[in-house]
């Protein structure tokens, strides 16, 4: 879905790169920074409290098109916005002998939580006004002030803890149970208890092994996924906005990326934003609301490989069967 | 005068040959006695002045002649073709089999002729000057050439080799047909200034003897630097020509003859062959007969006056030393530059690939290469002259030997546009029988230099290895770097590439050098290897291997590979936005491809959708909706003033219909100004499709 402007924009790409990070004035080695992730990580080891990260960009842009075409007092922003703390910093880029746009902009821990997003805005006079958008950075960059590794989030976080003795105090009402999934926070995490059921850890950990073992392993892990997807289906779906007709629009992080994956095994043959109206309205209306529930195990299955670990597990049990027959 | 001429007893000699008059018969005509005369042609004794002039009506010139002697005095004798006879004991060569030591192929030959003519760079302060010519002859331009080269003394030739049934007398075969049925012919120059040309004798050794007359005398003095050793390279040019001939003109570094300019001679490589009768064995020479006794009628090289060498395509512009080489009939055996235009790409391209750390240059050391490639029709300009950029190939390779040559690397990376080096050491093992007991060898310190990729690098992550005149030899792959490395761009510099001097970088040289085989890609067992040097040399280029990955593992930086936490069994089922995720097919349902809006005067926008549909059974009813877009919040909708069919669909009460089957619908709207919020010049739209509530078809 892309918007069209009621004036000339921008055709070409505008690509934006870090080229370099000083914490505090001190250099950032070069591999917290990640041009093919598009993502620099802040965390480093050792140093906990530092005010002020200092990002050096370059901007590459359609040159010929920019000066041919019908804008004028072209102005290149860096933009550093982060939407839980409602930060945003900007600065102005300017010309480079090399034909890029460079400049450094700044971020204040203090004014940042967890993640700050990096982007570019190209703004002009057209057709007489002042100050219009007219292009942006294709892709915008992460700046993770908790990450110490450059990359992007793809995956949930999964917590190793004791729930009954470890430093989370909140598990502890959980003690008996063996995982816990959590999705309120920006990153869905799986809590693995380990000091519910002995060996299980150790199962899941492990690698190759016995059938039996792997046996375990799978379908160990396809139930705590088949939950996890579950859950994270279910918040997803929760708390949407809308447009002012009703239609519910799609969120953006982590939630984005569930229900793109998953509309399509819930709701078959509908766009992802048509599935999500209907899966609103029958929550909200009450009917139909159990046949969705079907889908979204069926969605939470296909992800956690339910079926072909069952197989595999029956497998092995007739094996296995068979072998002390013969005995 | 500029250059000295000839010493005044090897002129006289060669005079008195080419005019078929004895010392005898010289001594009668001055009226003294032959012992005089052999004085003089033994260098014992040179001519009083006035014997000098008399010399010179002797000869029928002016004694300015005689006292210079930069030419020789009779005027050229006849051009003609020298076939080599065949082999007195019917030895029979069906081809030149150093040619088939490579492919024939473009890139083949703009790498081997530039590291020849980089190894024998004359001034050291300056690059040398390579320019590749392509030039296709049709009509009037080719049969002048084809008459200034005697063709029709060559065709009989042609056609007896042409008829065997032998590999090169098919594809020669093809060559002649194509000449004949397409009437044009493709002429590959290769030039090279600031080179020391081809210096030295016609027949024994020296530079001139090594390309033309010899096979696999690799004649490299430029003090162990030099790139090849096996002498193959120069086959490549043969081997370019579809007929197998190519013509020299060369400008010497150092006088011969007395001489330095229009050097000019020309070779065929045929394979055995019978005309008229008589036996031939493979190779001709196009030149001049000789008139000494020794190779008495021999073919030999000629100082060519201006005229000749334009009628030969072979004029250098220049009085610079160097060559030029001129493939007659080029192609390019590969297959894959099919038209003058892909054949001057792929040289550039070539040449940009092989040769890009020569023609870079910095504070320390500016560049060792310039390459230039234009091509030409009936000396026409078809693609103007090109100069090869080796930042436009390869940016970040350029750009981190750029700041080892200009001393601006650091040791840690902090930046993307910086280069970080380390040194990586080489364990020299000792010559056989050189070494003292339990001599492990001398160390050279090799040069590491590392930069992030850039966008545009097709391959990265490899570490470019370079020797001598910084020829790459070969891309080594570092094993066992951490997952979610950042891509980067290496070279190793070792031996005279590091651009120091001293005993260590000569032995390393030398050594790498040794570890090559023929194609010189790669640094491994040879027999050369293993023949001169003590055991353990193979261990230590191994070593050498493993001490580059450890180099680079320590400067693209230590990464954590685990990203997050939990059984990897577990985590590998929960990944979102996993490339290979179970739900990645083509999309099942309506989606919109294009928006085309302006908006109109009354300030209602006017778009045109192409809506993309999959395969259905059931007719679609879609509802388009256009909304305002906003940075946050609900969006405002916005009403339509007009709803039409474009293309495949119909619109009814609202909706478009698209019946089954059809994969592809265009619509118009117009919008209903009064419902806009703001006006349509302040907002962006957006239009969607989604299916009709409510109501079902």
């Amino acid at each position: 879905m892309t918007a069209v402007f009621p004036y000339p924009t921008i055709f070409g790409d505008v690509e934006l790169r870090v080229m370099s990070v000083s914490v505090d004035n001190r250099e950032l080695p070069y591999a917290m920074i990640s041009a093919t992730d598009r993502a620099v990580a802040l965390h480093q080891a050792g140093r906990g409290a530092w005010e002020r990260a200092r990002l050096r960009l370059s901007v590459t842009f359609p040159e010929a098109e920019i000066s041919s075409g019908p804008w004028s007092d072209v102005v290149f922003l860096a933009v550093l916005s982060e939407k839980a703390t409602n930060a945003r910093t900007t600065a102005v880029l300017s010309r480079s002998a090399d034909g890029t746009m460079q400049g450094t902009i700044e971020l204040d821990s203090v004014a940042h939580l967890r993640r700050a997003t990096l982007g570019v805005s190209v703004v002009a006079t057209v057709e007489g006004v002042a100050g219009r958008l007219v292009g942006s950075a294709t892709q915008d960059w992460y700046v993770d002030l908790k990450a110490s590794t450059p990359a992007r989030q793809r995956e949930i976080d999964i917590v190793e803890v004791d729930f009954k003795e470890g430093e989370h105090e909140w598990l502890r009402p959980y003690k008996e149970s063996a995982w816990i999934v959590e999705t309120t926070g920006d990153v869905p995490t799986v809590y693995l208890n380990t000091g519910a059921i002995e060996g299980l850890m150790v199962a899941l950990r492990g690698s190759g092994g016995s059938p039996a073992e792997r046996m375990l392993r799978d379908l160990a892990a396809t139930q705590i996924a088949q939950d996890a997807w579950t859950a994270m289906f279910h918040t997803a779906v929760s708390d949407l906005d809308t447009d002012e007709d009703g239609t519910p629009m799609l969120p953006k992080g982590w939630r984005e990326s569930v229900l793109r994956s998953m509309l399509p095994d819930v709701l078959p043959g509908r766009q992802p934003t048509d599935a999500l109206y209907e899966i609103v309205e029958r929550r909200t209306k009450g009917y139909g609301w159990a046949e969705i529930q079907t889908g979204v195990q069926f969605a939470a299955g296909r992800r956690s490989r339910a079926t072909r670990n069952l197989t595999n597990a029956v497998r092995s049990v007739q094996n296995l069967e068979g072998a002390g027959g013969a005995r | 005068m500029e250059h000295p001429g000839e010493e005044f007893g090897p002129w006289l000699a060669r005079q008195l040959n080419r005019m078929d008059m004895s010392q005898s018969d010289l001594a009668v005509r001055l009226g003294l006695t032959r012992a005089a005369v052999s004085a003089w042609v033994n260098g014992r004794a040179e001519p009083r002045e006035e014997t000098k002039r008399a010399l010179a009506e002797v000869f029928g010139t002016n004694p300015a002649l005689v006292d210079s002697r930069t030419s020789d005095v009779a005027s050229g004798r006849p051009l003609r073709w020298h076939h080599r006879t065949a082999h007195a004991d019917g030895g029979r060569e069906y081809g030149n089999a150093a040619a088939f030591a490579f492919d024939a192929d473009m890139s083949v030959l703009a790498r081997e002729a530039t590291q020849n003519a980089l190894d024998e760079r004359c001034d050291v302060g300056a690059p040398v000057r390579v320019h590749y010519t392509l030039h296709e002859l049709t009509g009037e331009h080719l049969s002048s050439f084809l008459a200034a080269l005697q063709w029709d003394e060559l065709r009989p030739h042609y056609d007896r080799a042409a008829s065997a049934e032998q590999k090169v007398s098919r594809s020669l075969r093809a060559a002649l047909n194509e000449l004949e049925s397409r009437n044009s012919l493709v002429l590959l120059r290769v030039d090279d200034f600031n080179a020391n040309g081809l210096t030295g004798p016609e027949y024994h050794d020296g530079r001139f003897a090594a390309v033309v007359r010899r096979q696999l005398d690799s004649h490299k003095q430029s003090g162990g630097r030099a790139g090849g050793s096996y002498g193959l390279g120069k086959a490549t040019l043969w081997a370019a020509s579809r007929f197998g001939l190519v013509l020299i003109n060369s400008t010497l570094s150092e006088p011969h003859e007395g001489r330095t300019e229009r050097r000019v001679i020309g070779r065929l490589d045929l394979p055995w062959r019978q005309v008229d009768g008589e036996a031939f064995a493979g190779p001709a020479w196009f030149g001049e007969p000789d008139t000494d006794p020794a190779h008495k009628d021999v073919s030999r090289s000629w100082w060519a006056d201006e005229e000749t060498v334009r009628s030969l395509h072979l004029d250098r512009r220049t009085s610079e030393p160097g060559t030029s080489f001129l493939v007659v009939g080029a192609h390019d055996a590969s297959g894959d530059a099919e038209d003058l235009r892909d054949l001057h790409d792929k040289l550039v391209r070539s040449l940009g690939d092989g040769f890009w750390a020569a023609m870079v240059g910095g504070v320390a050391a500016g560049p060792l290469l310039e390459a230039r490639v234009s091509t030409l029709r009936d000396g026409q300009v078809v693609v103007p002259e090109e100069r090869v950029d080796p930042y436009t190939r390869h940016p970040a390779l350029s750009r981190a030997l750029q700041a080892h040559l200009d001393g601006h690397t650091v040791d840690c990376l902090t930046s993307e546009d910086q280069v970080a080096r380390a040194e990586v050491p080489l364990i020299v093992t000792p010559l056989k029988g050189r070494g003292r007991a339990r001599d492990k060898g001398r160390e050279h310190l090799a040069v590491l230099l590392l930069t992030p990729a850039a966008d545009a690098d097709e391959r990265h992550s490899r570490v470019v290895c370079m020797r001598g005149n910084r020829m790459t030899i070969t891309e080594h792959r570092p094993r066992e770097l951490p997952l979610g490395t950042m891509p980067f761009q290496a070279v190793l510099l070792a031996g005279y590439a590091t651009d120091r001097d001293g005993e260590d970088v000569a032995l390393a040289e030398e050594f790498l050098r040794a570890s090559e085989p023929p194609e010189h890609d790669r640094w491994d067992r040879t027999e050369e290897l293993t023949s001169l040097y003590e055991r353990g040399a193979v261990s230590r280029l191994k070593e050498f291997r493993s001490d580059v990955d450890k180099a680079v593992r320590a400067l693209v930086g230590r990464r954590e590979t685990k990203r997050a936490g939990g059984p990897a069994a577990l985590r590998e089922l929960l990944t979102w936005d996993a490339p290979n995720a179970p739900t990645r097919r083509t999309q099942a349902f309506p989606t919109v491809r294009g928006v085309s809006a302006h908006v109109v005067e009354s300030g209602a926008w006017s778009v045109t959708v192409e809506v993309k549909l999959p395969a259905a059974d059931d007719p679609w009813r879609l509802t388009p909706v256009a909304k305002f877009d906003v940075r946050s919040g609900g969006r405002p909708v916005v009403g339509w003033a007009a709803l039409e069919a474009d293309e495949d669909c119909r619109v009814e009460n609202g909706d478009l219909v698209v019946e089954a089957g059809v994969r592809k619908a265009v619509f118009r709207g117009v919008t209903n100004p009064a419902t806009h919020p703001v006006r349509s010049g302040y907002a962006r739209l957006v239009v969607e499709v989604q299916k009709a509530r409510g109501g079902s078809v």
